[in-house]
């Protein structure tokens, strides 16, 4: 008992800690050192008119390479933790394909979350969005057939090539930028007319490759938590 | 945005981080655990964005620059798009984390049968002493400075029921 | 743009972890070490340029507080360098099945990759993001193991990892909220004004404690005899070896640029003080080898933190020291202690089975304890001599500390080697003793022989090495030149007005 409201304690002290150091200066008046910087020269340097794209693709392009090998790392441990691909189904719960409306629901919807998937990763630069956003709806088109045939099991050596080809997009356009003399992840091919759909360099892309390497690794992620379910 | 809207949403994200470190330390059901972790980096997150939020004259702005809109009149006032591509990427590292914890999870249950962290524990420590060939000892599993995961003595007990999801 | 070639580090082991599904079979196993190799020649070229002057690389040509900076001083091209050789002397060759195989060395390249950027990055967000990726495949390294109580440390570990993590998030968020900038080096530069008062102090803590958790810190570091018992031996020397030590350097580079204060370093001597002890103390008492390492580990890092927090350079050449012998000898004992991994009583008259196994603990071991012609009396004798130094009397406590310890650690080494060199009639009627064999394979003596070669190298080149180590020190205590080399004048004015 003495733990539970000791910890309870320290946990509200903690956020009143948190409470007094965020009210220590006005909220909503940020200094915004580098953001504001930032802003000014986003749009006519990269180009993009979403410029937390212009963030998150080129000024901070590093992070995001980063965050996509987090994702490869989670998976591959993932895989590591769960086994091989190559287990026999039926082993556990016998896996009975979904129901009429299910299976009529779902190749309605195949084509349509394709569709939004990959309009979202495109216009990434342009609007709300991108290829982490798009790349879970793609994910979602993939898994969802599963759900409703689970006999039918997509294969995780596709989905690997998917997220090697992916990856090794991203970094090699990144390398060639060097090619031109160029620092590492510099968007090339000029930042183009601001607002088109074909502007902002390379950026859409990297996106591209964003959008489907987040797509593969979240359905192989789901895909293996799902086939295990079904075993244990 | 008002000064109470911002405050609300403070308290609301420093109230998220504190249910979530609470819950990670009491829980002993793994799954609840990490649940708990989910509503932390939540919570972690909104600060994050919430610390970008620039008030204007017209509210806030989305960094976007809408197309026939000069950009040069919208930016002195949109709010900050650092914060905002810090907070994609650290949503995107907990979705990964999650994701191999819950594994880790699963194959822990299917290995000894229970998910109370207590119980798990106490099985992890015999099976090291039993591949190591030693006695169980008592001061080695009462490490110097903190547990990760204090016991709770008494009133949790139903916890030892695997009834959570497996 | 010369140094464009910066980026590789991180860059070449990410390409070769991503591609070999698309690759044939003879190919993508020659990938990984080909990369590590060329990262170790970039790190060899890149500490010759550094010894004169640090390099800075703006990635994709943005100019500093806005985009990401890397900067590699000696130290960091140091680093570099000992990533690649140690993740190319801990391959993971073999494995149960080549899907798993695969797995292991695209994670132990993520890893690599990962404790590169670590060492090269000047950003605090792309550290944090760097710090997750070391720490994710370290999960995955770590519940690769394959037995159940690996999975149930690796989960432990991940809890305990998350939570620093979250920490230090919200460090970096406070930070952010003050500063409005993550450039490491634009932020020492407004550090002055508007980061050393309570505020930034809490900042600072939250960090220390949340990368404390890979960097072993005490109050954080109970994940590790668990990890260290159940995982593959040289899954353990990596994140022993490496990832403690990358984490180490981030905080200490921390603690030299942005957050210079006494209390900052109070901080850290009070914890590695902490960690010492309880480390060393925790150690004598363990009963099988694997812990034992484990909390020596411990203790040893515990040295490092109290040697980062003595103020000046002499203070950074001996945690320096301390860092780089600790990464030399703790990945070799954890592949010794690999087959020997049973606990105390089973060692006996495991010598005469394996001599040279037993000739390689035994140096490992003397140097850990600091006898003089070994390496490791070299850096306790820097720490010692920095601690004597200070006019505080903490400081004078944490060198009893360091002593005390001393004869602890030596009190428990010498009882290994004893036992290893012992008569074994005396344990011979337990019969799980006959099944087990305590011959050390081949490939585990020639990875231990060659972090040995380098240690002999070391000692060896003990009196040309102290002027380049003070040059490093130097360099990375010199926080003005960070700043200089990354901002220019003109853009520290534009940005800051």
């Amino acid at each position: 008992m003495l733990t539970r409201y000791g910890t309870l304690l320290f946990a509200a002290g903690f956020a009143f800690l948190l409470f007094v150091l965020f009210t220590s200066q006005p909220l909503g008046a940020p200094p915004m050192l580098a953001g504001q910087a930032l802003l000014d020269e986003a749009a006519t340097t990269v180009g993009a008119a979403n410029i937390v794209t212009a963030v998150v693709l080129a000024y901070r392009g590093i992070d995001t390479l980063g965050e996509l090998s987090i994702l490869f790392a989670a998976a591959t441990a993932v895989g590591l933790v769960l086994g091989s691909a190559h287990r026999t189904l039926g082993a556990g719960a016998p896996r009975e394909p979904g129901g009429f409306i299910l299976r009529a629901g779902v190749d309605f919807l195949f084509p349509l979350l394709l569709l939004v998937g990959f309009y979202i990763i495109v216009h990434g630069h342009l609007t709300p969005g991108g290829g982490f956003q798009g790349g879970v709806v793609l994910a979602a088109a993939f898994v969802l057939p599963v759900l409703a045939r689970p006999t039918e099991t997509l294969s995780h050596k596709a989905m690997a090539r998917v997220e090697g080809l992916a990856g090794g997009v991203f970094i090699l356009t990144g390398l060639g930028a060097l090619a031109f003399d160029r620092a590492f992840l510099a968007p090339l091919l000029g930042p183009g007319q601001l607002g088109a759909l074909l502007s902002a360099g390379t950026l859409p892309v990297l996106y591209l490759a964003v959008g489907l390497k987040v797509g593969a690794e979240l359905a192989s992620l789901l895909l293996r938590l799902s086939e295990d379910e079904a075993d244990a | 945005m008002s000064e109470f809207a911002l405050l609300t949403l403070l308290i609301g994200a420093l109230g998220l981080v504190a249910l979530g470190i609470g819950g990670l330390v009491l829980s002993r059901n793994l799954f609840r655990v990490v649940l708990a972790l989910a509503l932390a980096e939540a919570g972690a997150n909104l600060l994050l964005v919430l610390v970008g939020f620039r008030q204007s004259a017209w509210g806030a702005i989305a960094p976007i620059i809408e197309s026939g809109r000069d950009a040069a009149s919208l930016t002195p006032s949109m709010v900050d798009p650092i914060p905002q591509a810090l907070v994609l990427t650290a949503i995107v590292i907990g979705v990964g984390v999650q994701a191999l914890a819950l594994s880790l999870a699963i194959r822990a249950y299917g290995a000894y049968g229970t998910l109370d962290m207590n119980a798990l524990r106490a099985r992890m420590e015999t099976d090291i002493d039993s591949a190591a060939g030693t006695q169980p000892a008592r001061c080695q599993h009462a490490p110097a400075g903190g547990r990760p995961l204090p016991p709770i003595s008494a009133g949790a007990r139903r916890a030892d029921t695997p009834g959570t999801p497996a | 743009m010369s140094h464009s070639l910066l980026a590789l580090v991180v860059a070449l082991p990410l390409l070769a972890a991503f591609l070999p599904p698309l690759l044939p079979g003879a190919i993508r196993r020659l990938l990984g070490p080909l990369a590590l190799l060329l990262v170790a020649a970039l790190g060899v070229y890149l500490w010759r340029i550094t010894l004169i002057e640090p390099v800075s690389l703006a990635l994709g040509d943005f100019r500093p507080p806005l985009g990401v900076v890397f900067y590699v001083d000696s130290v960091a091209a140091l680093f570099v360098l000992a990533v690649a050789l140690v993740t190319l002397l801990l391959w993971p060759w073999r494995g149960d099945t080549s899907e798993n195989l695969d797995r292991k060395q695209s994670l132990t390249l993520v890893l690599a990759a990962a404790c590169g950027g670590l060492a090269v990055s000047g950003d605090l967000f792309n550290v944090y993001v760097f710090y997750e990726l070391a720490a994710v495949a370290g999960y995955g390294l770590a519940a690769g193991g394959g037995t159940a109580a690996a999975r149930v440390a690796t989960f432990r570990y991940l809890i305990l990892g998350s939570l620093g993590s979250l920490l230090a998030l919200l460090g970096i968020t406070l930070i952010y909220f003050r500063a409005g900038t993550l450039n490491l080096a634009h932020l020492a530069d407004l550090a002055p004004q508007t980061l050393h008062d309570p505020f930034g102090l809490a900042a600072f803590f939250l960090i220390l404690l949340g990368l404390g958790v890979k960097a072993e810190l005490f109050l954080v570091n109970t994940w590790a005899p668990e990890i260290y018992a159940t995982a593959e031996a040289r899954v353990s020397a990596l994140l022993a070896g490496l990832v403690s030590k990358l984490a180490l350097l981030v905080l200490a580079r921390l603690l030299v640029l942005v957050f210079p204060l006494p209390e900052a370093r109070g901080a850290l001597l009070i914890l590695g003080m902490l960690g010492m002890l309880t480390g060393e103390f925790a150690a004598f008492r363990a009963r099988d080898i694997k812990r034992m390492l484990a909390w020596s580990s411990i203790g040893q890092l515990g040295a490092a933190f109290i040697a980062f927090s003595i103020p000046g350079s002499l203070g950074l050449a001996a945690g320096l020291a301390i860092a780089l012998h600790h990464l030399l000898v703790k990945p070799a004992l954890f592949l010794l202690a690999e087959r020997w991994g049973g606990g105390l009583a089973r060692l006996a008259g495991a010598a005469r089975r394996s001599p040279f196994g037993a000739a390689l603990f035994a140096l490992f071991a003397l140097s850990l304890i600091g006898v003089p012609p070994l390496p490791g009396f070299w850096a306790k004798y820097l720490l010692l001599s920095g601690l004597a130094a200070q006019p505080d009397n903490l400081y004078l406590l944490a060198g009893l500390v360091v002593l005390v310890t001393t004869v602890v650690e030596a009190v428990y080494l010498f009882r290994v080697i004893g036992m290893l060199h012992g008569r074994d009639a005396a344990h011979s009627e337990k019969p799980q003793n006959m099944a087990l064999d305590m011959t050390l394979p081949a490939s585990t003596l020639a990875g231990s022989g060659a972090f040995a070669a380098l240690l002999l190298a070391v000692a060896l080149a003990a009196p040309w090495l102290t002027a380049p180590l003070a040059r490093m020190a130097l360099q990375m205590n010199d926080s003005a030149a960070y700043v200089a080399r990354v901002l220019p004048a003109t853009a520290t004015s534009e940005a800051t007005k």
